[in-house]
């Protein structure tokens, strides 16, 4: 139990100081830190050159500059990237990847040249149409394009072994994160919503290899404890994101238990394991044209729904909480969608708007904890 | 005796209910959380009915200032006590819509004023209270002659803007182009009904459909209301108090389970 205190304590206050977790993982590991923006890129080229892949997902700067070069209806993410990017926060990055997953990141992709001239960002074109013949040749062909680029920043080619061990080690951090989330959801009163997200931001900000460590660690000391009940609802989440801490805040108060989850941030980035054969390169591709029920990949048939009902089917929860993230058009457009077949299922829905800088949550605490009176009461 | 007690953002509300569920009283004061009125609400309520705080059995606060306020026995939110509100005046009611002072709640009932679901309104002051309080002040009337000033309008000026800042700046254009204030007035209330219509249509509206909250008691805006859903509304002979009256009533259970509980062990 106290080794299972001590990493959580140790992960969660590493994915609440992203800036100290980065110098202190550079400093640590000898490394120059890469900037990723959202949703996903190729991060094992990225680890694979010997660079410190780290997450850019916003912050709360003030807002000053970034009007002269984005639109005030584009997401807070991109709001705050662009803000700090401006300012001079990210001048410490080696390199930077902005990939093409919505109108915003392609707006600021051109953007970013004029505005943060000395930081020159490498384009990672996304595919529209995965079901196609040309699909896989696609995405390697974008994989080749951004591994080039790499190479050529980094001042040699990155190797194809270094790439083989690299995907090895992100498919070992993946799958210890689909077990963790299973762990969490087993004790859901020692790993809050909020210790939850926290840990597992972490990834994002400390070397892969040492933070699998680390979780799988933690995964090790929640399976030796036993099963925890909370007083409120389980649910599943899903969204762009749930954050900031203050809103999750609102579900630990009220004894949520986050069963599972659906959000970019987190269990979508892990939670398809990749195909057994072919080289590196070929499964990282088929990761891409594999995930399901991602409103950033197209599908014609639509499966979020289905894939939600099911969530909610193998966890036993209560509810599906929605945290639409404001401005973020994708994931508006997918709701109607999910929305109607959970509604045919029965299967309540809690439905948020959040941005990741909330001066107030108190209309999100009347929203969560009436959720919770009202499932209760049911 | 059992004390239900209703913060609002722009008023506090107490209810006391005896043993056997029958309103002793209930207080009203147009000052909301952080205001500390809530306790000169109280000693109002308790004095005229003749009670001293050491008969209250049980008490349950409710409302935005719920959360700071620390004498109450428990705290839940507004959206259930408006549910047990409504039922205990209105047992065949299935919808409810309840605007207040800063924010507006549709919410759909189930069988014994159980709830089913409910929506509310995104962080924008337009569609609640504070609206018609910015009409008021342009339209230089006070906010209880307003309903008045719309009820003499042989037409409703059309608002289009969403926005309560610029709703404001579309009122004063309207007025300087030779539109009357009582038209202006009966627009801004078809304005705030088309908002809360839009809200309850996410959910969908079964009647009987009771209208609760401040905005409840401004006539205009229930006839504005009706007219927009196509439907009639019922109001409560006090639509502020519902929700402390549910906060009552859900103190008297909470104190009768608990006493079940204790006599059985």
């Amino acid at each position: 139990m106290s080794q299972a205190i001590e990493l959580i304590r140790e992960l969660s206050d590493a994915g609440a100081s992203p800036k100290a977790t980065i110098a202190k993982s550079m400093k640590e590991t000898g490394k120059e830190a890469f900037g990723c923006f959202p949703i996903y890129v190729p991060e094992e080229i990225i680890y694979a050159a010997g660079y410190l892949p780290v997450g850019l997902w916003g912050g709360h700067p003030d807002i000053k500059r970034v009007d002269r070069y984005i639109q005030s209806f584009c997401c807070s993410i991109m709001r705050s990237n662009m803000e700090m990017g401006i300012r001079g926060d990210y001048d410490f990055l080696a390199g930077l990847v902005i990939p093409t997953y919505c109108d915003s990141m392609k707006a600021i992709l051109a953007n970013w040249w004029v505005a943060v001239p000395n930081a020159k960002p490498i384009p990672f074109s996304v595919i529209q149409n995965r079901a196609s013949k040309g699909s896989l040749d696609f995405v390697l062909a974008q994989l080749a394009t951004f591994r080039k680029a790499v190479g050529e920043l980094r001042g040699e080619p990155v190797s194809d072994q270094a790439i083989e061990d690299a995907f090895a080690l992100y498919e070992d951090y993946r799958a210890a994160m689909r077990a963790f989330t299973k762990a969490a959801a087993r004790v859901p009163a020692t790993i809050t919503p909020t210790l939850r997200h926290l840990i597992i931001k972490a990834a994002y900000y400390i070397d892969k290899k040492v933070y699998t460590e680390k979780i799988k660690a933690l995964n090790e000391a929640l399976a030796a404890m036993p099963e925890e009940r909370t007083e409120g609802p389980k649910v599943i989440v899903t969204g762009l994101l749930a954050e900031p801490e203050s809103f999750l805040d609102l579900f630990t108060e009220n004894g949520y238990a986050f069963m599972g989850d659906d959000l970019a941030q987190e269990s979508r980035q892990f939670r398809t394991e990749a195909r057994k054969e072919g080289t590196a390169l070929e499964r990282m591709a088929y990761r891409v044209l594999d995930q399901r029920g991602d409103t950033f990949y197209y599908e014609d048939d639509k499966s979020r729904g289905t894939m939600l009902k099911n969530m909610v089917k193998e966890t036993g929860s209560d509810a599906v909480v929605v945290c639409m993230y404001k401005f973020c058009d994708p994931e508006e457009f997918d709701y109607p969608v999910y929305k109607k077949e959970l509604d045919e299922a029965g299967i309540p829905i809690l439905y948020l708007e959040i941005e990741q800088k909330m001066d107030s949550v108190e209309s999100l605490r009347t929203r969560i904890q009436s959720f919770a009176e009202m499932l209760s009461l049911s | 005796m059992f004390l239900g007690i209703d913060i609002g953002s722009s008023s506090s509300k107490a209810v006391l209910l005896d043993k056997g569920g029958a309103i002793l009283g209930r207080e009203v004061v147009n000052l909301g959380t952080g205001s500390g009125a809530i306790d000169d609400v109280i000693d109002v309520l308790l004095e005229k009915a003749g009670v001293d705080r050491g008969d209250i059995l049980y008490s349950v606060v409710t409302g935005y200032g719920r959360i700071g306020y620390e004498k109450a026995d428990t705290q839940i939110t507004e959206i259930g006590c408006h549910a047990k509100g409504v039922y205990h005046d209105f047992p065949e009611a299935r919808s409810i819509i309840d605007i207040g002072g800063q924010d507006a709640k549709v919410i759909r009932l189930g069988d014994g004023g159980r709830v089913d679901n409910f929506v509310m309104n995104e962080k924008c002051a337009a569609g609640t209270g504070r609206f018609f309080e910015v009409m008021a002040r342009v339209l230089n009337c006070s906010l209880d002659d307003l309903s008045g000033l719309a009820a003499e309008a042989e037409y409703a000026v059309a608002i289009s803007s969403t926005c309560t800042v610029f709703a404001e700046s579309e009122v004063i254009s309207q007025l300087s182009a030779g539109a009357s204030p009582a038209s202006v007035a009966w627009g801004a209330h078809k304005s705030v009904a088309k908002r809360i219509a839009g809200l309850s249509g996410r959910l969908g509206l079964i009647p009987e459909i009771v209208m609760t909250g401040g905005v409840a008691l401004n006539q205009s805006m229930v006839r504005a209301m009706e007219e927009e859903i196509e439907t009639s509304i019922l109001v409560p002979e006090s639509p502020q108090t519902v929700g402390a009256l549910g906060a009552a009533v859900y103190a008297k259970e909470k104190y009768e389970s608990a006493s079940r509980d204790q006599s059985l062990q």
